[in-house]
């Protein structure tokens, strides 16, 4: 047992405060503030109103209230923003943190349990914050004769490469993507390619036997279920004739490919789930068999970061599969156009404050188009909207489309046994890769029947 | 040209790189809060897990490589998947005969895989 404060005293609380502060101010003074200026030296800084914006440019005009909108939308549009909030690794975290959490309340329902339930007044809400503060605060133990580096570096490198994935997933229209690669697909492929050799350096260096083994299982899970996970997407490939994933999810404005495609969307599941190492393909993680599989010798933030890492991998494989067979963010605009001049010209308010001549107009602000001053007008479906509200509703279509991905992804957990390795084998082998062949070969047949493609029906 | 092209894949690199850097400092944290006695490290704490038995052995044993067959033709078939990514990603602007030679492509590497899997079932390898 041990006592986290033995001698408690105020005293000595105050003192800690007092000294910590100290440090902490001494600290930014000395090194923080001359880091700042080198860094932003070398940064690309963006020009608002013919003006270089500065750090100290940003925190005066923050109180300046005609110019807090171009500097949010500066903010907005620049890279670091896009890496670290919206298409990128926060709006992955947000949906995977909240794929944990619904995982576990839904297998605890259907397995007749209540699942998280005293964490947080509701429903057991904060039991996410709760385990995260666990792991942090756990030791981390590493197995005798382990080799050091690669273990250390394994969940790390996990995490990054499922980031790499997400950075290649396009979210809304207008380019709200972290990398518009022109060879997108290939490039998920490259990135998918990397999974297997972290998971086999990471169970070799733990130098303990069960993740050995859940390590090499891992590899032919994932080396066999390769193929068939490249061939299944190829119908579509064929149909659009590009890799570029936004031009994918564009090709299909008027029907999602899965109406064509169902054999290929449902090779492409299968061979999710296996690459996710789900139920019922989870063998390198069986817990029955192989304590935690490759997963065993992992213990604290180290467990916490691989979690999180294969939680950031589900939500970027079903948001693939979104915008391959389901149409990514196309879909109904949720309200309905305005009038042009109500959006740039303001709603006019007669008889403003008591006073029958004056008349005050009152525009919208431009918060999500660009450009910081002007509207941008886009045509969709004959009706004129601003690229904000197609942004706005793009993103609540692939969020509903991906989380109802989401839910198939975890559904099987609490319904299929496990299967044996050699049936795998066997399934990704003959069955699958059969498959996918019969579904090129229907792509192949729409294209010179003339239905799709140059000069088709549709 | 090359550089503008090469660029744009930069920001695969900035995200991955974003991801290390922000989760590295995790490790670190938990390092500094968490409960560890450094003075009397425990060596049995350090052994490898094997459900609570004394570990027997080396870790990184010799292991028997079963399905290896499977795994030889991966190494063909990952090739072949993207070959054909090459041909269709390009078929609306092909000529129509094009894509004779690939289905001829495609008969013999299904001629060969049916052969694979056939004498692989049939001497019982796996």
């Amino acid at each position: 047992m041990s006592v986290i404060a033995p001698k408690f005293r105020l005293g000595y609380f105050l003192k800690g405060i007092f000294d910590n502060a100290f440090w902490i101010l001494t600290i930014v003074t000395l090194a923080g503030i001359p880091a700042i200026q080198i860094v932003l030296f070398y940064l690309e800084l963006p020009v608002i109103d013919g003006e270089l914006l500065t750090a100290f440019l940003a925190f005066t005009w923050l109180f300046n209230p005609t110019m807090q909108v171009p500097l949010i939308k500066a903010l907005i549009y620049s890279d670091l923003f896009r890496i670290a909030a919206f298409p990128g690794f926060g709006f992955a975290a947000l949906i995977a943190a909240g794929t944990i959490f619904v995982e576990r309340k839904m297998l605890a329902k259907l397995q007749l349990r209540v699942g998280p339930f005293y964490c947080g007044k509701i429903e057991g809400i904060l039991q996410l914050a709760g385990d995260g503060l666990k792991l942090i605060s756990k030791e981390i133990i590493i197995p005798a004769k382990a080799d050091k580096p690669l273990f250390w570096a394994a969940p790390v490198l996990f995490v990054g490469t499922a980031a790499a994935f997400v950075a290649l997933i396009p979210v809304a229209p207008g380019g709200w993507v972290v990398a518009d690669l022109d060879v997108g697909l290939l490039a998920v492929f490259a990135v998918i390619g990397f999974f297997p050799i972290i998971t086999i350096l990471s169970a070799w260096s733990a130098n303990s036997k069960f993740p050995f083994i859940g390590g090499i299982r891992a590899l032919h899970q994932m080396v066999s279920f390769e193929i068939p996970l490249i061939l299944s997407l190829l119908g579509v490939v064929i149909l659009t004739g590009t890799l570029n994933l936004s031009e994918i999810v564009e090709s299909q404005s008027s029907f999602p490919w899965i109406i064509f495609m169902p054999i290929g969307a449902i090779v492409f599941f299968t061979t999710m789930l296996a690459e996710l190492e789900r139920i019922p393909f989870d063998l390198p993680e069986a817990e029955s068999e192989i304590v935690a599989g490759w997963l065993t010798e992992f213990s604290g933030m180290m467990y916490g970061l691989v979690q999180l890492g294969s939680y950031l991998k589900l939500y970027a494989f079903a948001a693939l599969f979104v915008i391959i067979f389901l149409g990514g963010w196309t879909g109904p605009v949720f309200w309905p156009p305005l009038d042009t001049e109500l959006i740039t010209e303001g709603i006019p308010i007669p008889n403003y404050a008591g006073d029958p001549i004056l008349t005050v107009a009152a525009p919208g602000l431009p918060l999500l188009d660009k450009d910081p001053n002007e509207w941008v007008m886009q045509e969709q479906g004959g009706l004129v909207y601003t690229s904000g509200q197609l942004l706005v509703s793009g993103v609540i279509w692939f969020v509903l489309k991906t989380v109802g991905v989401i839910f198939f992804i975890l559904l099987p957990r609490g319904v299929f046994p496990r299967i044996r390795l050699d049936m795998l084998l066997h399934i990704g082998w003959y069955k699958l890769i059969g498959l996918s062949f019969v579904n090129i070969f229907i792509a192949l047949g729409l294209v010179y029947a003339g239905v799709i493609g140059p000069g088709g029906i549709l | 040209m090359v550089g503008e092209s090469v660029a744009s894949y930069s920001s695969v690199l900035l995200m991955f790189g974003f991801a290390c850097a922000v989760m590295a400092p995790a490790l670190l944290v938990s390092r500094m809060i968490s409960p560890e006695n450094k003075k009397q490290p425990n060596p049995v704490k350090t052994l490898p897990m094997e459900c609570g038995q004394v570990p027997s052995g080396a870790g990184r044993t010799h292991f028997m490589m079963q399905y290896y067959a499977y795994v030889l033709m991966f190494v063909i078939f990952d090739v072949m998947a993207i070959f054909l990514y090459a041909w269709g990603s390009s078929l609306l602007d092909l000529p129509r005969t094009a894509t004779l030679p690939i289905i001829a492509f495609l008969g013999i590497m299904f001629a060969a895989m049916a052969f694979a899997l056939y004498q692989s079932k049939r001497k019982d390898i796996w």
